[in-house]
């Protein structure tokens, strides 16, 4: 039986931008078991990339969160002290690899300097007491690049950032976030920068590392297609709420929502092989100006007058399979058919 | 890197000459005959023609930029008209004073300024970071000469305690550091807050950068992150100020001298200026360019090593 | 049928001339709005506006001649007669102080109109002949007045020259135009791959041409925010030159010979100094808050902010 890791329940969570309040997330309710993959997935500017950030706590000054629990192994994290987040959660039990274009590393110093920093903290807290010297840890440092298959970490190691490609300097942070110390790794939009075959790889190599060392992953995307091979589950998001959330092969085979069914729909496989791609009309609304109830009505293709008056619950369509569409009971089990 | 260093540190020879060609041009500037407008009124006929001869005014002008050139390579820059010491010997004594006072003031304003420029912005709600534009805003306000004016005003003549006039006795450590207070002040206090500010706005776009993000996610302490992730990054846009502020800060320095009567650089090339005595003033203005060049070489390297990613083509 | 042919006519046309197919008072409108919107910006220009007057006016605004001496009232303090007291030869201090802003002005102006007009001109022929040998010579002549401390050679010129406005100005603006230079010459770098400079060339227009029509400009933006804080050295700068005595002449009132007449009388009368400085720390706030205004105003991504 699978043991809840992390269990968020009505997260909600507003930008206050002066006089204009954004909801980035609207109760917000999931669970992710250990050892397991999470794939949260939905347009630029949905709130993926903000829960990531809410779960460490490390969100900017004008968020505030207006309710909800993070439960981490019981113990709820948005209730901890800062000095807790930072001796037990924050780079030991969970960490958190970014997307790299160019800034995610410090420029000015060496990753050699910025992985023994890191690895000095952990140790600190793990070990308290511990002697090790900064030999040791620059030894440490050249082990994990190893294991990230950088070549010739030795000398590597004593490189800047600015001589590392994108998909290196991914690896150095995945070397940084993944020992086998970590419960939980949060992948912001990871291999967004990357080009396509390079995002194979990295992925690839996130996932062995995490099966590896029991690592569960809450890996935040906008490309639905990497979460096919890679997740357990899939989240849809869209403007800060969940659309839809189940067993990856369940999403996949029958989504339950028409953004869902979208959002595959616009993806190249096999099946589409010759025919046009789709590509959804009109674009997220921004966040603080969201239409009235179904905030995806105005760009889906099926949605109806009751779709502009009523929100749509977040309901369990079938065993685990959740979806927030007021049309979804009426149709049954027809198919949301775009093209 | 050390290519890109090698070819600064080469450009400046061709501007150096620049410099000189320069500095012996401003002789044609005088109006009239040069050696009788350095005597003036004591000039004799037989003075003037001593003198045309002392420094081959009377050769042509080609024949003499070779002569000033070949004195300045083998480190004479002529004699004083006025005193008949040498220029370098001159030069050699007021140095020490120039720099002692330049470089206290330079220090310690940069110390100060970017330490509360990166604290300004690490506490980005509290009035320190008012402080610092206000503070900056008056360093703009009231420059160096009239800082040191006011400055002379208020502690050695309303509440005198300390001393107006002089470098202080040499040998003494004490008298030397009690005369260096107010002309140091007045020459740094601008700095303070202009540094604050500068550092201050770097620091806060650094602060929201995604490598403090990543710091932040792996628990690095918000200290070692403020003051040793961001400020190495924030201190970049300081470097280049300082290593141009050099030539502002020398400047300054000839006020400073002369209203505190310090006899460095700046007080020797104006009292030159006074006495017509050109000779001294070409010596002191290349010895205070060539501070002032150097300063620039050592900046543009430093940057080259507080950051890495500079182009080095 | 109409709009086509103006919107053709308007491809091969720079931003600028865009622009100034508008009256010019228009530009300057919208440019001062909003310079005034910036905190700060409006009272700057504020400052600015009574210094302009004082300088334009100081005839009809000062309540007494400048150098009408009164020799039974020397070193008196600030009364009703004399708002600001008078000086060591019983001259209204005050007076004086309106006089001064005529000098500051007119330096300031006039040396930074000079040393632009030949800095933009030399950095726009080095920029557009990048690579050639006219390019690395104006560089390098660039970087050799560059290397001198600023106010030394001024001082040096000055002094060979003779202390006079007139050469006081000449000296200023000779220390400054590099600076020019150097803004105009990278910006005309990035301005000269721009598409209606390559449609002029490709039309067969003259360099100069070129030059003057299509780069200069387009590249006056930052030069315009470097005017403003430049102005406020130049003011600086002749009271320092002045105070040396190897500025403006006595007895003409300027604020740095104010301050070379309170240091001799230091010890006696202090408030001597006190009134221009702080006719020098307003004119710097006020330029400083100014082109801080500008510098926002003339910058499109500050202006999104």
């Amino acid at each position: 039986m699978s043991e809840p890791l992390l269990e968020v329940s009505n997260l909600t969570l507003d930008y206050n931008l002066g006089n204009r309040k954004m909801r980035a997330l609207d109760r917000i309710s999931f669970t992710l078991d250990k050892g397991q993959v999470l794939g949260v997935a939905g347009e630029s500017g949905c709130g993926k990339s903000t829960l990531g950030l809410a779960i460490l706590r490390l969100l900017p000054r004008v968020a505030e969160i207006r309710r909800g629990e993070v439960l981490f192994n019981g113990a709820n994290l948005l209730k901890l002290s800062e000095e807790q987040m930072e001796q037990e959660i924050r780079g030991q039990k969970i960490t958190m690899i970014f997307q790299v274009p160019q800034n995610a590393l410090n420029p000015v110093f060496k990753i050699e300097t910025q992985m023994t920093d890191i690895l000095r903290v952990q140790d600190k807290y793990q070990n308290p007491g511990s002697r090790k010297r900064r030999k040791d840890f620059r030894q440490q440092a050249i082990e994990r690049l190893e294991l990230t298959g950088i070549a010739d970490p030795q000398a590597r190691v004593s490189n800047y950032p600015f001589e590392f490609s994108g998909g290196m300097k991914q690896r150095v942070m995945i070397g940084m976030a993944l020992s086998s110390g970590t419960s939980l790794l949060l992948a912001d939009e990871a291999t967004t920068a990357l080009d396509v075959t390079i995002e194979a790889q990295i992925n690839r190599l996130i996932t062995r590392l995490a099966a590896e060392y029991g690592t569960s992953i809450l890996y935040v995307t906008h490309n639905l297609g990497v979460l096919s091979e890679m997740a357990d589950r899939i989240m849809i998001m869209y403007a800060g709420r969940i659309f839809e959330m189940g067993e990856t092969q369940n999403v996949f085979g029958s989504p339950r929502h028409p953004y869902s069914a979208a959002l595959l729909e616009s993806l190249p496989s096999r099946q589409s092989k010759g025919k046009r791609l789709l590509s959804i009309p009109g674009f997220v609304p921004p966040l603080d100006r969201l239409p009235s109830g179904c905030s995806f009505h105005p760009r889906c293709a099926f949605a109806e007058e009751m779709c502009r008056q009523k929100v749509p619950p977040l309901t369990e369509v079938a065993d685990g399979h959740w979806s927030a569409c007021l049309l979804d009971q009426k149709r049954g089990r027809q198919k949301w058919q775009w093209t | 890197m050390l290519k890109y260093i090698i070819k600064r540190a080469l450009w400046v020879i061709p501007t150096l000459l620049g410099v000189l060609i320069i500095l012996f041009s401003l002789t044609y500037l005088m109006p009239g005959d040069p050696a009788s407008a350095m005597l003036g009124p004591r000039a004799t006929p037989e003075l003037v023609a001593e003198l045309n001869q002392r420094l081959h005014l009377d050769r042509a002008m080609p024949v003499r930029l070779g002569y000033y050139l070949l004195g300045v390579a083998k480190g004479d820059l002529g004699t004083s008209v006025w005193s008949g010491h040498k220029v370098s010997s001159l030069l050699a004594e007021a140095l020490p004073h120039t720099a002692l006072l330049a470089l206290t003031s330079l220090g310690v304003a940069a110390l100060i300024g970017i330490l509360l420029g990166a604290f300004a912005a690490v506490r980005r709600d509290s009035p320190i970071g008012g402080g610092v534009t206000i503070a900056s805003l008056l360093g703009v306000a009231v420059p160096d000469f009239v800082a040191a004016l006011l400055l002379m005003l208020l502690f050695c003549v309303q509440i005198p305690i300390l001393p107006a006039l002089g470098a202080g006795a040499a040998g003494d450590p004490i008298d030397i550091a009690v005369h260096l207070i107010l002309p140091a002040t007045a020459l740094g206090i601008g700095w303070v807050g202009y540094l604050a500010r500068l550092t201050r706005e770097s620091m806060l776009d650094v602060l929201d950068a995604d490598y403090i993000r990543t710091a932040r996610a792996f628990a690095i302490p918000r200290r070692a992150i403020a003051y040793r992730y961001a400020l190495k990054n924030a201190v970049i846009p300081s470097i280049t100020v300082i290593g141009l502020g050099v030539g502002k800060l020398l400047g300054g320095a000839v006020f400073v001298e002369i209203i505190f009567s310090r006899p460095g650089i700046g007080k020797l090339i104006v009292d030159a200026v006074y006495a017509r005595d050109f000779p001294v003033v070409q010596g002191g203005i290349l010895v205070a360019t060539i501070l002032f060049v150097l300063a620039n070489l050592a900046a543009d390297i430093s940057y080259a090593f507080v950051d890495p990613r500079i182009q080095y083509d | 049928m109409k709009t086509d042919t103006i919107n053709q006519a308007e491809v091969g046309m720079s931003p600028a001339q865009l622009v100034l197919k508008r009256k010019w008072t228009d530009t300057l409108r919208v440019t001062l709005r909003a310079v005034v919107k910036v905190k700060g910006g409006l009272w700057g220009g504020i400052f600015i506006s009574i210094m302009l007057i004082c300088a334009i006016g100081a005839q009809w605004i000062s309540p007494s001649d400048p150098n009408a001496q009164d020799i039974m009232h020397r070193f008196a303090g600030p009364s009703l007669d004399h708002f600001f007291g008078t000086d060591y030869l019983g001259r209204d201090i005050f007076s004086r102080i309106i006089y001064g802003c005529r000098i500051a002005v007119m330096v300031a102006f006039g040396a930074v109109t000079l040393s632009s007009i030949v800095g933009v001109f030399l950095g726009v022929v080095s920029g557009y002949n990048e690579g050639k040998k006219i390019d690395y010579f104006i560089i390098w002549l660039f970087d050799i007045v560059r290397s001198f401390p600023q106010i030394i050679l001024a001082l040096a010129i000055v002094a060979v020259l003779g202390p006079s406005l007139f050469n006081v100005v000449i000296a200023l603006a000779f220390t400054a135009f590099p600076f020019y230079g150097r803004v105009a010459r990278a910006q005309t770098l990035s301005v000269k791959e721009a598409d209606y400079v390559k449609a002029a060339e490709a039309m067969g227009l003259k360099p100069l041409k070129i030059i003057s029509r299509h780069i200069t400009p387009n590249i006056m933006a930052p030069v315009i925010v470097c005017l403003g804080m430049d102005m406020a050295t130049m003011i600086v700068w002749e009271s320092g030159l002045s105070f040396l005595g190897l500025g403006v002449r006595p007895p003409t009132a300027s604020w740095g010979i104010m301050l070379r007449n309170g240091y001799k009388y230091i010890q006696t009368s202090p408030w001597m100094i006190l009134w221009p400085a702080l006719a020098i720390a307003l004119a710097m706030i006020a330029f400083s808050l100014f082109s801080e205004g500008l510098r926002v105003a003339l910058d499109p991504k500050e202006r999104e902010r």
